[in-house]
């Protein structure tokens, strides 16, 4: 409908073969050098966009799975729990809220052994707490104020696309202005990280973004008033996915950057 | 006041043990096949997705916000789109939304809701867009639900106005966006039967992005 100009994007030059096949140098890599050899997150991805394999079997496949498995999980947990569906549709009372990462390695309420209903969830990439970002904004606002949660946590975990996309210097589009945050603590923790491995400073920068959204979290009123009201619990984890093993933070401050926080964020 | 922010998740990491020994137990090398790579696909929605579709860790790439909104101008969840597309090439894009949704509720009330009002604008947005459709429907639930699967849509429309998404799609004939509703009553999933290839071709009219592809 709008007569544009030729393409000027890469990837639609005609002497490339238009696969998607992830380059070796992916910016989101987590395998070597950021982490252990075996970590192959390009793998499977390049496999799957064989062209060859691209058209066949596209609808057989997971998502084909996961709507005939539904059909299982639903008649196995009503008959294991058969309490919990009428319960869940009468409403939502999760104690936990859950800030995560969209990583497909951390589903967040079967590494707790948790149940629907348990976990109120926002996941994004690298679970990074953007300030100003309205949609977790929305979240916690909504978790805090009117679900009552009771604990709120920050989870990382080992081997991250984003926290390694936030150690290499690519330029990445859309995802630039996303990942902000994780450079500006890359920055601000230059030196630390420089006299790390490659592998040993992608884990710390993982708990530092850890450290950063807790801080991001704990500057908004409403769950400052929820600390002091009702005793709202925050926590920082890390997730080992090689493991499957969670690892708390800790995360106690002193009751002078306590009272600083307050003084500074709490509003009335 | 210390003692109010001191972690103690015990019970959770008690079952967080349990599940990794179940995972073990059952297939000694899951965690390491997990470590190695995910080929996930994508799913938005407020119950947990690799459960209620019967998939394992690895297998789902997740953002999940109130009411399954993809406002156009959310860096957040067009950051997850970008990555999910571009660098994780998932092959499926589901919106799940779900009946008798609280937050959907909300939003059509009259009360100022405060830093939720811009979040929850957008899905007055799409009531608006049906809103002869909609006022048709004279029971309140009925209404609701249906509002619930047109925001759905909506989200789906908003998905494929992306770059990513259409250049991909021309290059590879993946990602397909599917719109699904979970029904909390029963645990089943309802695929609301978006038909990705018309719906392209209609939002290419104006919002085209990829420029080497064909509009009807």
């Amino acid at each position: 409908m709008f007569p544009l100009p030729p393409p000027v994007l890469a990837h639609n030059a005609a002497s490339r073969p238009l696969t998607l096949s992830l380059p070796r140098a992916s910016p989101f890599a987590t395998s070597a050098p950021l982490s252990c050899k075996n970590h192959k997150l390009s793998g499977a991805a390049v496999d799957a966009s064989d062209p060859e394999t691209n058209r066949a079997g596209l609808r057989a496949d997971k998502y084909t799975d996961g709507l005939r498995l539904n059909k299982d999980w639903a008649a196995n947990t009503a008959r294991d729990h058969p309490e919990l569906f009428p319960t869940l549709a009468t409403g939502q009372k999760p104690q936990i809220l859950w800030l995560g990462c969209s990583d497909s390695r951390c589903p967040e309420t079967s590494m707790l052994g948790l149940q629907p209903g348990d976990v109120f969830v926002h996941r994004n990439i690298a679970n990074i707490m953007h300030p100003g970002d309205l949609s977790s904004g929305a979240v916690i606002e909504y978790a805090v104020k009117y679900l009552g949660v009771k604990h709120i946590v920050v989870c990382g975990h080992t081997s991250c696309g984003g926290v390694a996309a936030a150690m290499g210097n690519k330029e990445l589009g859309i995802l630039d202005p996303w990942l902000l945050p994780l450079r500006q603590v890359r920055e601000r923790n230059l030196s630390l990280l420089q006299s790390l491995s490659d592998e040993e400073a992608a884990l710390k920068l993982v708990e530092l973004n850890v450290r950063e959204g807790l801080s991001v979290v704990t500057q908004k009123s409403a769950v400052l008033n929820a600390i002091q009201e009702r005793g709202l619990q925050v926590h920082g984890l890390i997730y080992d996915v090689a493991s499957g093993v969670l690892r708390e933070l800790d995360i106690q401050e002193t009751e002078d950057s306590l009272k600083h926080r307050l003084l500074a964020f709490k509003t009335e | 006041m210390n003692r109010l922010i001191r972690p103690s998740l015990d019970a959770i990491f008690k079952k967080n043990k349990e599940w990794v020994a179940t995972k073990t137990n059952a297939d000694p090398a899951f965690f390491d096949k997990l470590s190695a790579g995910q080929s996930p696909d994508y799913l938005d929605s407020r119950v947990p997705a690799n459960e209620i579709m019967g998939l394992e860790a690895g297998e789902v790439f997740v953002h999940r916000n109130i009411a399954n909104l993809v406002p156009n101008v959310d860096l957040n969840v067009m950051s997850v789109i970008n990555y999910a597309v571009r660098h994780l090439h998932v092959k499926h894009i589901i919106v799940c939304g779900h009946y008798n949704c609280g937050g959907v509720k909300a939003a059509l009330t009259s009360a100022d809701l405060g830093l939720l009002n811009p979040w929850l604008r957008n899905i007055r947005d799409v009531y608006r867009l049906h809103e002869q459709e909609l006022d048709a429907i004279k029971e309140d639930d009925k209404r609701y639900n249906r509002l619930i699967e047109l925001n759905v849509i909506e989200s789906c429309r908003n998905i494929i106005k992306t770059a990513a998404v259409q250049q991909s799609y021309e290059n590879n004939q993946y990602p397909i966006v599917h719109g699904l509703v979970f029904d909390l009553r029963d645990g089943l999933l309802r695929d609301l039967e978006v038909d990705f290839e018309s719906m392209l071709q209609d939002v290419k009219k104006i919002y085209c992005l990829s420029p080497g592809s064909k509009t009807e």
